[in-house]
């Protein structure tokens, strides 16, 4: 086993060394010792290489912000001054962001229970302790990883362009965006459980469902639950842009605002969302400590 | 009555796990099976509820050749054969009773798993397993808060839980000291007296083989070698199972 | 509970009855649990109707579908600034510089913000900044900094910096926080200065954390960039949304696979180096 070991080892010198043969340093007593030649000096020409092209591509340029830097600090200023009248002093204003921030919850809501609950039985399937049968694990995989891949604001745009505008078309979109890193996080969990209790169960006489609801379930559920409340976490944020290209909540409110250079309102809406972010994010945490 | 003939199995990538194997075990038998580790004792338990599958020759268990179950039948089959595991095997995250009703499971239908509704009578009748093997007061404790020796009684309990009829024990005490291992040994002998249960067990502590069971299976590399009642093991018949290179070099 | 009831009735066993009445009941906590979760997706499901698809709706969905299968194949290898591979480049640079200055910016803000190091109202000061910049949305970022710079990827770049500062300072602060403090003291033993056991004895510790750190926001910035693009920030986000308002769905196609490709790459390649990182 240790000799296959180190004839696998030497098969295996790193290409670098191959080109440039390690030092070797051989100590006063004759003992002598390979040192390797160090890569760093490779991976740093390389970083520059890449920080120059990418500065050359994007047309990066620090005098911008020196000379118009001032710019940012206004805005800011203005959006740090929020429009107070939108929380209670102005009725119609107040309505209207407040109806703007619950739509943001509510898709948010809706969205990670709907995705969450699509993305268990999907895991399971993608599991490779659970599921013997490869090709479909493969397919599922690969199926979650190109629905990751999809930014949210991109599918709310095709689900605005296909169900019309408005929070079905964000709810569609938080559901995929939930369902895809749910399904990933939940069939990485679900790989590293204790498969003993699933054995025993089938031993006497269980079919798989029934396996492993009682044998499995017992130890994937608080992970689960943990990771369904973290996608509520990240959802509400991400809930909050999607009215941008149309599909509901806050972001329509932010888009006019910005379109509009009104920038004390747009701090109330940041304000109001940063409220419901902090409750959110806390409480979720606290439950997650619970669980865990 | 368990009856192997001429059972032989053959993995996958060639190894063959068991050579014409010939048995026959009565009810309420107290069976050890001893041998090498990768003599096949494992194979042999495991072929008798179906986790494994022979490749040849028949076994049949009261009057049920075991080969032709398929889905349902062969779940059916399982529920009266309890299975031991030398790991427990349970929901550590789960108490005791939790565990001992997941053998209540397969009878139950689709929506009282899915909820997790176990009746009263089944509590009490998981209650009344734990009892039997004298912990029902850790009935309500998570089963990571137990001992190795406790945990293996919960999964004891879970297995009379299904009214077994047969108690198959894959190195049910390899991972326990020398104490608690003598305690779960007379926990089988109890069972086997008491409940007319057919107890095998795959160990390799042969001095609490011989203390407690009342016949011997000695494996070597797949093959049955010896199978007689414990009084008559000899050392010479343990030299064969245990260092059967041994005995062809002597007969040269 | 059932522990103290055993230990009650120590000198005479429980019997099954006891156990029994002994349960811990919870069916209470549970069907509260239901009823909370039942009210919020009631509550929810109050301002979010189906109301049928858009009115080209099953055109549009096939349209999408159409190009997904047929991408624009000249527009996938054209090597112009159109062209896929440009805008693919275009969003990546962009990643890239926003990862390093942002990662590069949250080493001074973790390290006031960790109260292991600095006192406590400071730290909390500077919790409270990082907390303020992560809840401004990146695309509100975004809009903000169009009017310093213009709309063009440079201004991507600046944004994704800013944007990247809140998650890397996180996870910066749980690093410094993680710091095995006894091999100072061994330093200490062996006579270091100060400046000695940063170098020797803390750098060591977070240089590798920090690198898996930035990697990883690098992936999720790569997805950022791509959609920065709608609110013209540059990369490929601009072109996408344009044909996808003007329905030219094999255009639409070849973006998108550009884009899911890449994605995979980058994940691929992010995955590794940090496996690598995390085993030195």
């Amino acid at each position: 086993m240790r000799k296959k070991q180190k004839a696998e080892a030497v098969v295996k010198t790193p290409l670098l060394d191959r080109l440039i043969p390690p030092r070797e340093i051989t100590l006063p007593n004759g003992h002598s010792v390979k040192k390797p030649v160090s890569r760093a000096p490779f991976i740093a020409v390389l970083t520059i290489a890449v920080i120059w092209i990418s500065a050359v591509v994007t047309g990066f340029d620090f005098r911008i912000i020196i000379e118009r830097g001032h710019q940012l600090g206004y805005i800011l200023g203005r959006i740090f001054q929020p429009n107070w009248s939108y929380f209670g002093g102005d009725a119609a204003g107040t309505k209207k962001l407040m109806d703007a921030l619950f739509d943001t919850i509510k898709m948010s809501i809706m969205g990670s229970v709907i995705g969450a609950t699509l993305a268990l039985p999907i895991s399971v399937m993608a599991s490779n302790n659970i599921n013997r049968s490869t090709g479909v694990v493969w397919f599922l995989r690969i199926l979650l990883m190109i629905i990751r891949t999809l930014p949210t604001l991109i599918i709310a745009k095709f689900a605005a362009l296909i169900f019309g505008l408005g929070t079905f078309a964000g709810t569609v979109a938080i559901v995929v965006f939930t369902f895809g890193i749910v399904a990933k996080m939940m069939y990485e969990s679900i790989e590293t459980i204790d498969m003993g209790a699933f054995e025993a169960t089938e031993s006497f006489g269980a079919n798989k469902f029934q396996a492993f609801w009682s044998a499995c379930m017992p130890q994937i559920l608080p992970t689960y639950l943990s990771y369904c409340l973290y996608s509520l976490e990240m959802n509400i944020r991400a809930a909050a842009i999607l009215g941008y290209v149309g599909a509901g909540g806050l972001g329509i409110l932010i888009n006019e605002f910005i379109g509009w250079r009104d920038y004390e309102s747009l701090g109330a809406v940041l304000l109001a969302l940063f409220v419901v972010v902090l409750i959110i994010e806390n409480t979720s945490q606290y439950l997650r400590k619970k669980l865990s | 009555m368990i009856e192997f003939k001429h059972v032989d199995k053959v993995y996958p990538n060639g190894v063959k796990g068991l050579k014409d194997v010939n048995l026959t075990i009565d009810q309420g038998e107290f069976v050890a099976i001893i041998g090498l580790s990768g003599a096949g004792k494992s194979t042999l338990i495991r072929t008798i509820n179906r986790m494994i599958d022979v490749t040849g020759g028949q076994l049949i268990v009261d009057g049920t050749d075991v080969m032709t179950l398929k889905g349902k039948a062969m779940r059916r089959y399982r529920r009266k054969i309890g299975m031991i595991f030398q790991s427990y095997n349970l929901v550590t995250r789960s108490t005791a009773i939790k565990n001992v009703l997941t053998s209540m499971v397969p009878d139950m239908n689709f929506f009282r798993v899915l909820l997790g509704l176990f009746t009263k009578e089944q509590k009490m009748h998981a209650l009344e397993a734990l009892d039997k093997v004298g912990i029902l007061d850790k009935a309500y404790t998570r089963c990571d808060q137990l001992s190795g020796g406790q945990q293996q009684r919960v999964s004891l309990a879970r297995t009379l839980n299904q009214n077994p009829t047969i108690i198959l024990a894959d190195e049910p005490v390899a991972a326990l000291d020398p104490v608690t291992a003598k305690q779960v040994m007379s926990d089988f002998r109890r069972i086997n007296e008491e409940m007319n249960i057919t107890v095998l067990i795959n160990i390799h502590h042969v001095d609490l083989a011989l203390n407690y069971c009342t016949r011997v299976i000695g494996i070597r590399a797949g093959e049955v070698v010896y199978d007689g009642p414990t009084t008559s093991v000899t050392q010479e018949i343990l030299d064969e199972i245990y260092n059967g290179a041994a005995i062809p070099t002597a007969e040269k | 509970m059932a522990k103290t009831k055993s230990l009650l009735n120590a000198d005479h066993p429980l019997t099954i009855e006891e156990a029994y009445e002994s349960r811990p009941r919870l069916w209470w906590l549970y069907t509260l649990i239901l009823l909370i979760v039942a009210a919020l997706l009631g509550w929810s499901g109050t301002s979010i109707t189906y109301k049928g698809l858009a009115t080209k709706g099953m055109t549009i969905a096939q349209g999408i579908g159409y190009g997904l299968v047929h991408p624009d194949t000249n527009l996938l290898f054209n090597l112009t600034s159109e062209g896929v591979p440009y805008q693919l480049l275009q969003t990546v640079a962009i990643a890239v510089l926003g990862t390093l200055i942002g990662g590069v910016l949250a080493i001074p803000f973790s390290f006031l913000a960790c109260d292991r190091i600095v006192p406590k109202p400071v730290a909390v000061i500077f919790r409270a900044v990082i907390l303020g910049i992560r809840t401004i949305p990146s695309l509100v970022w975004a809009l903000v900094w169009i009017r310093v710079t213009g709309p063009n990827a440079f201004c991507g770049v600046v944004t994704e910096s800013v944007c990247s500062i809140g998650m890397i300072c996180k996870m910066y602060i749980t690093a410094i926080e993680d710091i095995d403090t006894k091999i100072l003291e061994s330093l200490d033993a062996a006579g270091c200065n100060g400046l000695q056991k940063v170098r020797y004895g803390i750098l060591p510790q977070i240089i590798p954390n920090f690198i898996s750190t930035v990697i990883y926001r690098f992936d999720i910035n790569v997805k950022d960039a791509t959609t920065l693009g709608i609110v013209g920030a540059g990369g490929i986000g601009a072109a996408l949304i344009q044909c996808m308002n003007s329905s030219r769905w094999s255009m639409v196609g070849a973006y998108l696979t550009g884009m899911i490709v890449l994605m995979i790459l980058i994940e691929l390649f992010s995955t590794k180096v940090r496996a690598k990182l995390a085993r030195g």
